[in-house]
């Protein structure tokens, strides 16, 4: 060991994450556009796989709400309304 | 950079809907031509909308930005055509296609905002106290963090603990680590998985988790 940084209460709840049921990063990218009509289009809910791998893949993540922006036009939302309705979709359990 | 043609070329037309996106860009001639400048124009506006909201993109100057916009958008306009025929219809064409744009150039401001910048792979970190609201919080917090520092010692193989420090603990963007390592975002996805598998494992036995059950344990 080399460096001793302090493990703050944020790295703790990243190292614990439950990542049950698996979803790669791969298999994110193949289901996020999908996923991201529908979610917030309110047509349809994210399977628990992808929700649970977006909750816990930080780069996923973002750019998923970055592509909810994007689209939020088309969708007749605004970007701040798509995140929103995307952030609600990860809460779900 | 890739030349394309100016998406404002009168010899251009309405952008297509759905499918024929993919009739347009998988054929001859000016047509597909006409397509792949809208495609292109498409990646240029996701690029250039992820490049905007990454923190990391600000400290790279104007310049540099531009640059990974207009790359990004080469890529992924490529990517789009390669990967023409996975197209299944199951969201809208131009939701597939941005999400291109949005992962090359997410890619791309992350590899410059830490180019040069050493990475150090150890492997355990010391818990930091925390603030708390009350002091049983404190406590608990400082337990927590004390049982995971001991999870990371004893429960995982050194490659995961080095892995997850550096993904979880630093913040390293996992595909600026794959790129150092010479792997890809889902291998070290799949490393952080198991570590924290046995993290939560270790965590349960100790109290600080609810008792996993056999099917999560075997999974």
């Amino acid at each position: 060991m080399t460096k001793r940084e302090p493990l703050s209460p944020e790295a703790v709840e990243r190292l614990i994450a439950a990542t049950e049921p698996w979803l790669s990063c791969d298999d994110c990218f193949e289901q996020i556009d999908a996923a991201i009509d529908k979610v917030v289009d309110s047509t349809g809910s994210m399977s628990e796989e992808l929700r649970v791998h977006l909750s816990a893949c930080a780069v996923c993540c973002e750019e998923a709400r970055s592509l909810a922006a994007l689209v939020a036009e088309e969708h007749g939302l605004s970007p701040a309304e798509a995140v929103a309705r995307l952030d609600a979709a990860l809460r779900i359990r | 950079m890739i030349h394309y043609r100016d998406p404002g070329d009168p010899r251009t037309e309405d952008p297509p809907p759905g499918e024929e996106w993919v009739t347009q860009l998988s054929m001859t001639g000016p047509v597909r031509e006409n397509a792949v400048a809208r495609l292109h124009g498409l990646m240029l506006r996701a690029a250039r909308h992820q490049v905007s909201r990454m923190p990391d993109a600000a400290g790279l100057g104007a310049a540099l930005r531009e640059e990974i916009v207009h790359s990004a958008a080469d890529e992924a306009t490529l990517s789009v055509l390669t990967r023409l025929s996975t197209f299944e219809g199951r969201s809208r064409f131009t939701t597939w296609a941005y999400k291109f744009g949005i992962l090359h150039a997410g890619v791309e401001v992350r590899r410059a905002a830490w180019n040069g910048r050493e990475i150090e792979l150890h492997e355990a970190a010391e818990p930091r106290e925390a603030t708390a609201a009350s002091p049983e919080a404190y406590a608990e917090g400082r337990d927590l963090a004390e049982a995971v520092r001991d999870g990371l010692g004893q429960v995982l193989t050194p490659h995961q603990r080095r892995i997850a420090v550096a993904l979880l603990v630093d913040e390293v963007p996992i595909d600026v680590l794959a790129e150092r390592l010479g792997t890809n975002r889902s291998a070290l996805y799949k490393t952080l998985h198991d570590a924290r598998k046995r993290l939560r494992a270790h965590l349960s036995a100790q109290g600080f988790l609810p008792a996993q059950t056999t099917e999560e344990v075997n999974r």
